[in-house]
């Protein structure tokens, strides 16, 4: 087996538990549109390194974590939604990213690095990719631990936690920050327009099975995982577009984690 | 926890807020000392600015003019001291069947915002089982929050609110979905409990016949503005 299809599942294993962990939390706190703008913002800073021949991950970071400390103040600024700009700054993102991708030297839209961006590739999966990814693995569980209590009644009730003194600002803007590192990551293997399918997918999944809130996380975090996993080694083994591969996986899992909810509910006691 | 308790509890001087757009205030130059240790019941037809003051005083909502302070800071400069101190139960409070916490963890929570990282301890936990058995609830403890009616989970979120052990309450419609007989043990036995250790209680509703309550202070509310304060034995300023 060669090393880079270990890579892949290892690689899969951790982003995929990433993204799905941030995207249960993202869901429930109704961040989804501002994940949305973020992952964007990602992709056109990755496509802005791809023209200035900078890295990558670093300005899609950039761009990423900028974005999530200024949708806030900006939709105060404006007096409009944090839904409403998030969708405009989406659009804004887009079209940087197809005229970064367009400003490349050379014939940009033949590159491995522009399939990397747009549909993600396995080729990313490297030691350091999986060094950050544990890295970023070991804050989002340390944080969660930590400050679950606050985090939990954030998760309930933001009004209520605001009420009792609960710095949700700060809190939310923890998680945005990790939602950024985590897609900025995610980015690299499922490329930027099928990042979601590691994010809301393995949530949507989770949320089938009936779980505690603490069940959520984990179940996202393990179907994300499984979908990664799986998605990267049908990529590997029929080289086709990671980034697919992994939303098909997701979305199978979906479909059985359904289907097992479903079937549980018409065994119920009760039932006829 | 830093106490900063003056004579009166609450004082509102010239507050006037608007929600976001509005060119009307939801609530219009209200001056109002409620002093500490007392139960006030604020009346008035919907719309008639009650909730405004509730969150008003919290600093939920900024006031566009005049000062608020309560238990001593001053609002919003210092809403973080006050709202550590205080409890709140929301006029919508229901969840959806989904809800995944338990009633347990949901009582929890209020617990868990007045520590430093929200981790809680053994007497923390303690704290809770007593909240929930006071209020008939301790055997729904493991349920979730979502599977409970909507007297039961307004219960819950009651004990979440009298197991922060507040220095005051702040109660939107608390009795709306609970049954008249849990109503009387509520006002009989755990308000004057809660008031001899110090709280101040403010329940809002827009019901008119109270009589199973002794307000020490009952303000009615109309249009925005305070229309009437009654005082019994206190002093409070209008």
């Amino acid at each position: 087996m060669s090393m880079l299809f270990i890579n892949s599942i290892i690689g899969g294993v951790f982003a995929g538990g990433l993204c799905g962990a941030v995207g249960a939390l993202c869901s429930r706190l109704r961040l989804m549109t501002m994940a949305f703008s973020m992952a964007h913002a990602a992709l056109a800073g990755s496509a802005l390194a791809l023209a200035l021949g900078a890295d990558m991950t670093s300005l899609a970071m950039l761009f990423a974590i900028m974005t999530a400390i200024m949708l806030g103040p900006l939709a105060d600024y404006l007096g409009t939604s944090l839904d409403l700009i998030s969708m405009t700054l989406f659009s804004l993102y887009n079209a940087l990213t197809f005229i970064f991708i367009i400003s490349t030297p050379g014939p940009a839209l033949m590159t491995e690095s522009i399939g990397q961006l747009l549909w993600g590739s396995i080729l990313a999966i490297r030691p350091t990719y999986i060094a950050y990814l544990l890295t970023a693995s070991i804050i989002i569980i340390a944080f969660l631990a930590t400050f679950w209590g606050k985090i939990s009644s954030i998760l309930f009730d933001i009004r209520l936690a605001e009420a009792e003194g609960v710095n949700v600002k700060t809190y939310k803007y923890a998680i945005l920050l990790i939602a950024g590192a985590t897609i900025t990551l995610a980015l690299r293997i499922t490329g930027g327009f099928l990042v979601f399918s590691l994010l809301y997918v393995p949530a949507a999944a989770s949320l089938q099975l009936k779980a505690s809130m603490k069940g959520i996380i984990a179940l996202s975090w393990i179907i994300g995982s499984a979908s990664a996993s799986i998605g990267l080694a049908m990529s590997f083994l029929y080289d086709l577009p990671a980034g697919s591969c992994i939303t098909i996986a997701a979305l199978i899992l979906m479909a059985m984690a359904s289907a097992y909810s479903k079937l549980e509910a018409s065994l119920a006691p009760g039932r006829w | 926890m830093e106490e900063n308790l003056g004579c009166y509890a609450i004082e509102l001087e010239d507050v006037s807020t608007y929600y976001y757009g509005e060119k009307r205030p939801a609530i219009r130059d209200i001056t109002l000392r409620i002093p500490a240790r007392v139960l006030v019941l604020i009346v008035g037809p919907n719309g008639a600015g009650k909730t405004t003051l509730l969150e008003t005083i919290l600093g939920l909502l900024r006031p566009r003019s005049g000062r608020v302070i309560t238990l001593g800071y001053e609002i919003p400069r210092m809403a973080s001291k006050a709202r550590a101190l205080s409890s709140y139960l929301p006029q919508d409070f229901m969840k959806s069947p989904a809800e995944p916490f338990t009633a347990r963890e949901v009582v929890a929570m209020g617990l868990a915002s007045n520590t430093p990282t929200g981790r809680l301890l053994e007497g923390n936990l303690r704290r809770v089982d007593h909240a929930l058995k006071m209020l008939g609830m301790l055997e729904y403890a493991d349920r979730p929050f979502g599977k409970l009616s909507g007297g039961q989970q307004q219960k819950v979120l009651l004990a979440r609110a009298i197991a922060r052990e507040p220095k005051l309450l702040l109660l939107d419609e608390p009795f709306s979905a609970i049954d008249q007989e849990t109503r009387s043990y509520i006002t009989s036995e755990i308000f004057p409990r809660l008031l001899e250790n110090g709280c101040t209680i403010l329940l809002v509703s827009h019901e008119l016949n109270h009589s199973y309550m002794d307000a020490d202070i009952v303000i009615r509310m109309v249009d925005g503005r305070i229309e009437r304060v009654i005082t019994r034995d206190v002093h409070a300023i209008h």
